[in-house]
């Protein structure tokens, strides 16, 4: 058994080797603001260009936050820490010390969840100048975040551990799997106008939930009662995403102890 | 005095290959012992199976007289692993290392500044405090690498060939590191291709054929097993006529192709090796002491286009 403490201290030590490794990587850092920040200006001219559409603008800014931001920073970037270890060797490196998979995974959602938090407000200041608006609570915009930063970073794991052992893999893996999942979430087309099969699978994917959830919370502000289905099925998938992903973990472990 | 590492019968088959076959192997403390051995004799299985990064199939292993199974992950505490591969994080700054590790261990604050400020200093990394990881040499990374391995203060480190991937100047940097290591009471043990590297380093060594042990002791020991006292190397232009020659002297022959090499019972100057041969011949001869190579060749039987090096 490893005690709380020590648990902590290696939670800490991971998720801030992480941020400094972001921090030292400028050109990637830039990139990883840039991104959703075009995103957000060019949806925001197009949704200001027609008036029709203006009404929709909240919901574009939640949904690129979720499907755009943290899709790509916390699923891809999760997959390329994973891969980046393999690489490295410092996987197997890792492995000999006493480093528990439970305090590795919890610090990489903790990195990622800071790197989520700085992502929710550039994108949100940016989508305030071009008129989009947050309606409802921040603690629960906040809760929904946390669970999703959870499930994108167990999926990462599972991801990583299975289809990317070389960076080059990373993005390869994450356009074969993810963007399939990005759009069986609603993020470019309302599920409303998808066959009432791909309706039906989309509704297992948790990317939908996230979606759902926080444009509920955010455009039309929503509360618990109205949002209970999203957030339970995006609280069980988090469990299970910390299962899926302490357990790709051990397997990769597995994998490198026999490599 | 329980041995710092007591292994006893490990067996370990990857699929139809059987790796180790009852390899057993005794550490004392503050002894360092080397492994040596062709490629795929089982040498990094060993260190992977102390080092809990495998599992044996059947066996026992006791660290510091605790049986390895029951220790569990706290063994990981208690051993530290430099393997082949520089495992370190490259955008990070040497000390950055340091404290990442550390922190994994389990190190307190304060514990840990002083550690790794004690071992920035004995490792001679202060000078490059301020240089990231990656555009390190490759011997200054194996330097910290190594440091690495000791920050937690492990009362074992395991060497996975130290030396192999860096240049001349950079091993001998790091012999003297481990020798320091060595003359303060540190319990290593490490594998290599290069005999002299053991031979400089060790004060026992293992020599390992087919998943197991068939000889240990101290260099001198190993040597005293060898039947004869001094190699001669012969360039010649006639092996057979050279090596009936030889045989009737009393001289073994050691190696057939390229030049002739034979051992000599008892050690003779090269004046009376080239007055023994006396042939036209003979082109080149030199007269060597019996080394941990010959020693290597002799006990494990080994044809000389076994991979190993000498340098």
């Amino acid at each position: 058994m490893i005690g709380r403490s020590l648990l902590l201290a290696q939670t800490l030590a991971v998720a801030q080797r992480l941020l400094l490794e972001q921090w030292r990587q400028r050109r990637g850092l830039i990139f990883w603001a840039v991104f959703p920040a075009a995103m957000m200006l060019l949806f925001g001219l197009v949704y200001a260009h027609n008036a029709s559409m203006r009404a929709g603008l909240d919901a574009a800014a939640a949904g690129i936050l979720m499907g755009a931001a943290l899709f790509f920073s916390c699923l891809g970037g999760t997959v390329a820490i994973i891969a980046a270890e393999r690489e490295r060797r410092t996987l197997r490196r890792l492995l000999a010390s006493p480093l528990h998979p439970s305090a590795y995974f919890l610090g990489v959602v903790l990195a990622q969840l800071l790197l989520a938090a700085v992502q929710v407000v550039m994108l949100y200041a940016i989508a305030w100048f071009i008129g989009a608006r947050y309606h409802g609570s921040l603690w629960l915009g906040g809760l929904i975040l946390l669970l999703s930063v959870f499930a994108y970073v167990g999926m990462g794991f599972f991801l990583g551990a299975r289809f990317a052992r070389r960076s080059e893999e990373v993005v390869v893996a994450l356009s074969a799997i993810g963007v399939p999942l990005l759009v069986l979430g609603g993020t470019f087309f309302p599920l409303e106008i998808m066959p009432g099969a791909m309706q039906a699978v989309a509704q297992l994917n948790p990317m939908l939930h996230m979606n759902q959830a926080f444009k509920g919370v955010a455009a039309y502000a929503l509360g618990v009662n109205e949002l209970r289905f999203e957030l339970a099925f995006l609280t069980l998938f988090c469990v299970l995403a910390m299962a899926l992903g302490v357990r790709s973990y051990r397997q990769l472990l597995a994998l490198e102890q026999r490599a | 005095m329980k041995a710092a590492l007591q292994i006893d019968g490990l067996h370990k088959r990857f699929g139809s290959h059987q790796v180790l076959d009852g390899f057993s192997l005794q550490v004392a403390r503050g002894e360092v012992v080397g492994l040596l051995g062709p490629n795929g004799c089982g040498k990094s299985t060993v260190l992977n199976i102390v080092c809990q990064l495998l599992q044996a199939d059947a066996g026992q292993v006791q660290l510091m007289g605790e049986p390895l199974a029951d220790l569990g992950s706290k063994a990981r505490s208690r051993v530290g692993l430099c393997a082949q591969d520089c495992a370190l994080y490259p955008d990070l700054l040497p000390a950055e290392n340091l404290h990442f590790f550390g922190r994994l261990y389990g190190l307190s604050a304060a514990e840990r500044h002083a550690r790794v400020a004690e071992l920035m200093e004995s490792f001679g990394l202060g000078p490059h405090a301020r240089t990231r990881v990656g555009r390190l040499s490759g011997g200054w990374r194996q330097r910290l690498h190594l440091a690495v391995a000791l920050v937690h203060r492990p009362e074992l480190l395991v060497l996975d060939e130290p030396s192999a991937a860096v240049d001349v100047a950079a091993r001998l940097d790091l012999w003297r590191l481990i020798e320091g290591l060595r003359d303060s009471g540190t319990t290593i043990l490490l594998t290599s291709h290069q005999l002299s590297e053991a031979e400089r380093l060790c004060n026992s060594v293992a020599l390992m054929q087919g998943g197991r042990v068939i000889a240990q002791g101290s260099v001198p020991e190993l040597l005293a097993r060898v039947q004869g006292e001094a190699v001669a190397s012969v360039a010649s232009s006639d092996h057979a006529a050279t090596e009936q020659r030889a045989r009737r002297l009393g001289w073994t022959v050691r190696q057939r192709s390229g030049a002739l090499s034979f051992l000599l019972p008892r050690r003779l100057s090269l004046r009376e090796v080239v007055d023994a041969l006396d042939a036209p011949e003979v082109s080149a001869v030199s007269v060597q002491a019996v080394s941990l190579e010959d020693a290597y060749l002799e006990l494990l039987g080994a044809p000389q286009t076994k991979n190993y090096t000498t340098d």
